[in-house]
C-alpha cells in the first residue's frame, strides 16, 4: 500500500513538472509573439514617416501650383502679361533642366593633387579620384547649390562623375587633374558646409590640394551634350 | 536505506519543480513587457496615425490634380493667342520630362539595397557592425554607377533623382532629394537599358562587389516596365539668374 502511494506521488510530480514545462514553452511562443509586434512597430512607424513626407512634398508643390495660378489670374486682363508668364515658365523649367547658361554669387572650388618631398622628388600622395569629386558636388548640394559645374560640365540630373583609366568621365567627357567645381547659392551657406570641422574639405585635404573661393558672380555654362530619352516614355500624354 | 534513496528523488524533482516555477514566472514577467502593453497600443495608434495620412494623401493629390488641370487650362488659353503657340506648349511639355517634373516608364532594373540581416553575423567576425549597413556613400555610389551606366531617369524609394538631389547622412536614415529621410531597404529603380544598367555592377570596381562581400542585401532585378514619380516640391530659384544672351 505505502509502495503504491509513493508511485502515485512519484507519477503525480513528473507530470506536475511536464505540465509546468509546457506551461514555461507556451510562454516562450508569447515572447516570440511579443518581438514580432516590436517589428511590426517599427514597420508602422517608417510607413508614417513615410507618408508624412511625401505629404509634406505634396503640399510644398500644391503652394507652388496655388502661387502660379494666381500669377495667372493677375496676369488674366494684360495679354502682354500673360503671354511673358508662360515664356518664364519654360525658361524657369529649362533652368531646372540645367539648359540654361546661369549665373549668381557662389563658390569656386579647386581641387589638385598635393606635392609632397619624398626621397628628395617631388611626389603626389594621391590622384584626384571620382568619388574625391562625387562627394564635393552632393555636399554643395546639400547645402542648397542651385547650379552646379565641374570643368565646365554642368551637373545634371543624369550627370555621372566615374573613374576610367586614369581619366575621370563626367558627361561623358575625360577630365583629369587640376578640377574646378563651381557652384551658385548661397555663398557662406557653401562654404561654411565644405569647411565644417570634420568635412568633406578637411576629410579630404589630407591627401589633396582644395582652395575655397567665394565669388559674386560666377558663370555656370548649360549643359551642352544632348539630351534625349531612348528608353524612358512620360506617363501621360503631350495633352496638345 | 530505500527510504533515504525516495527522499533523494524527492528533492531532486522538488528542485526541478522550483526551477520551472522560477522560470516560468520570470517568462511570463517578460513577456507582458514586450507583447500586451507597448505594442498592441503603439500599433493600434500607428494603424489609425496611417489611416488618416493615408486619406490626407488621396486629398492632396486630388488637389494637386486639379490644380495642374487648372494651369495647362491656363497654358492651353494662352497659347492659343500667341505666336507659334503649339510649338511653345511642346517645347514646355519636352523641358518638364527633362527636367523630372513628369512621372515616367520605361524598361530598367529595381535594385534592393538592405542592411545584412542581423541573425546571419557571426559573432566571432572580425569587422565593426558599421561595415554591415547600408551608408549614404554607398547610396550614392550606386546611383551614380546607374548614371554611368547610361540612366535616364532614378528614384530611390519614390523620389525622384534630380541634378541638384542629395544624398547625406542623417543619423540613423540617409536623406534623399531636398529633405525626404528613409531607412532601410533602400529601393532603387531606373529607366535605361536593363543590360547595361545591371551589367555594369559587374565591374571588377563596382560597389557591388564591396557590399556583397559585407554580406549587405544588393539584389538587381531587370524590368520591362518601371515607373518612376515625378519630382514633387517647390523648385525655385534665389541666387542663380539666367544669362541673358544680350548682356
Amino acid at each position: 500500500m505505502s509502495r503504491k502511494l509513493r508511485a502515485q506521488i512519484a507519477v503525480s510530480l513528473v507530470s506536475l513538472i511536464l505540465g509546468l514545462a509546457l506551461a514555461a514553452q507556451f510562454k516562450n511562443v508569447q515572447k516570440v509573439g511579443g518581438s514580432v509586434s516590436l517589428q511590426r512597430t517599427q514597420e508602422l512607424t517608417r510607413q508614417v514617416q513615410k507618408l508624412e513626407q511625401e505629404n509634406e512634398a505634396l503640399e510644398s508643390q500644391i503652394r507652388e501650383y496655388e502661387r502660379r495660378i494666381s500669377e495667372f489670374e493677375n496676369a488674366a486682363k494684360d495679354e502682354g502679361q500673360s503671354n511673358k508668364l508662360i515664356y518664364e515658365e519654360l525658361e524657369r523649367i529649362r533652368m531646372l533642366a540645367g539648359l540654361v547658361e546661369m549665373q549668381g554669387p557662389g563658390v569656386v572650388v579647386t581641387v589638385n593633387v598635393k606635392y609632397v618631398s619624398e626621397w628628395g622628388e617631388d611626389a603626389i600622395i594621391q590622384n584626384v579620384r571620382y568619388d574625391d569629386l562625387l562627394k564635393l558636388v552632393n555636399e554643395l548640394n546639400a547645402a542648397g547649390a542651385e547650379a552646379v559645374a565641374v570643368n565646365g560640365e554642368r551637373i545634371i540630373a543624369t550627370t555621372e562623375i566615374r573613374n576610367a583609366g586614369d581619366y575621370i568621365v563626367i558627361n561623358t567627357n575625360r577630365y583629369s587633374a587640376p578640377f574646378e567645381i563651381k557652384a551658385v547659392g548661397n555663398p557662406e551657406t557653401l562654404e561654411a558646409a565644405l569647411k565644417l570641422l570634420g568635412g568633406v574639405a578637411d576629410d579630404l585635404g589630407a591627401y589633396l590640394h582644395i582652395s575655397i573661393r567665394r565669388d559674386d558672380n560666377i558663370r555656370i555654362p548649360r549643359y551642352s551634350g544632348t539630351l534625349q530619352y531612348k528608353f524612358a516614355r512620360p506617363l501621360q500624354e503631350n495633352k496638345s | 536505506m530505500r527510504l533515504r534513496k525516495d527522499f533523494l528523488v524527492i528533492s531532486i524533482m522538488c528542485a526541478l519543480l522550483s526551477f520551472f516555477l522560477i522560470k516560468a514566472f520570470n517568462i511570463q514577467k517578460y513577456g507582458y513587457d514586450i507583447g500586451t502593453s507597448t505594442s498592441i497600443n503603439k500599433i493600434q495608434e500607428l494603424t489609425a496615425q496611417l489611416k488618416t495620412l493615408e486619406s490626407s494623401k488621396e486629398q492632396l493629390l486630388e488637389r494637386l490634380q486639379n490644380l495642374e488641370s487648372q494651369i495647362s487650362r491656363y497654358e492651353n488659353m494662352i497659347a492659343e493667342n500667341i505666336y507659334m503657340g503649339e510649338e511653345v506648349q511642346k517645347q514646355l511639355f519636352e523641358a518638364r520630362v527633362l527636367a523630372g517634373l513628369t512621372d515616367i516608364h520605361g524598361p530598367g532594373v529595381e535594385i534592393v539595397l538592405n542592411d545584412r540581416k542581423k541573425d546571419n553575423i557571426m559573432p566571432d567576425e572580425m569587422f565593426s557592425i558599421t561595415d554591415f549597413i547600408v551608408h549614404d556613400s554607398d547610396l550614392l555610389e550606386v546611383v551614380n554607377e546607374l548614371k554611368a551606366a547610361g540612366a535616364e531617369a532614378i528614384g530611390i524609394n519614390g523620389v525622384r533623382i534630380l541634378g541638384n538631389s542629395r544624398i547625406s547622412c542623417g543619423g540613423p536614415t540617409i536623406n534623399v532629394g531636398k529633405d525626404q529621410r528613409f531607412a532601410p531597404p533602400f529601393i532603387i529603380h531606373a529607366i535605361g537599358d536593363p543590360d547595361a544598367l545591371a551589367g555594369y555592377f559587374q565591374r571588377s570596381d563596382s560597389i557591388y562587389h564591396i557590399l556583397t562581400f559585407y554580406g549587405l542585401e544588393f539584389s538587381i532585378k531587370k524590368l520591362d516596365n518601371v515607373n518612376i514619380p515625378r519630382y514633387y516640391g517647390e523648385v525655385s530659384f534665389n541666387y542663380a539668374k539666367p544669362v541673358k544672351e544680350d548682356e
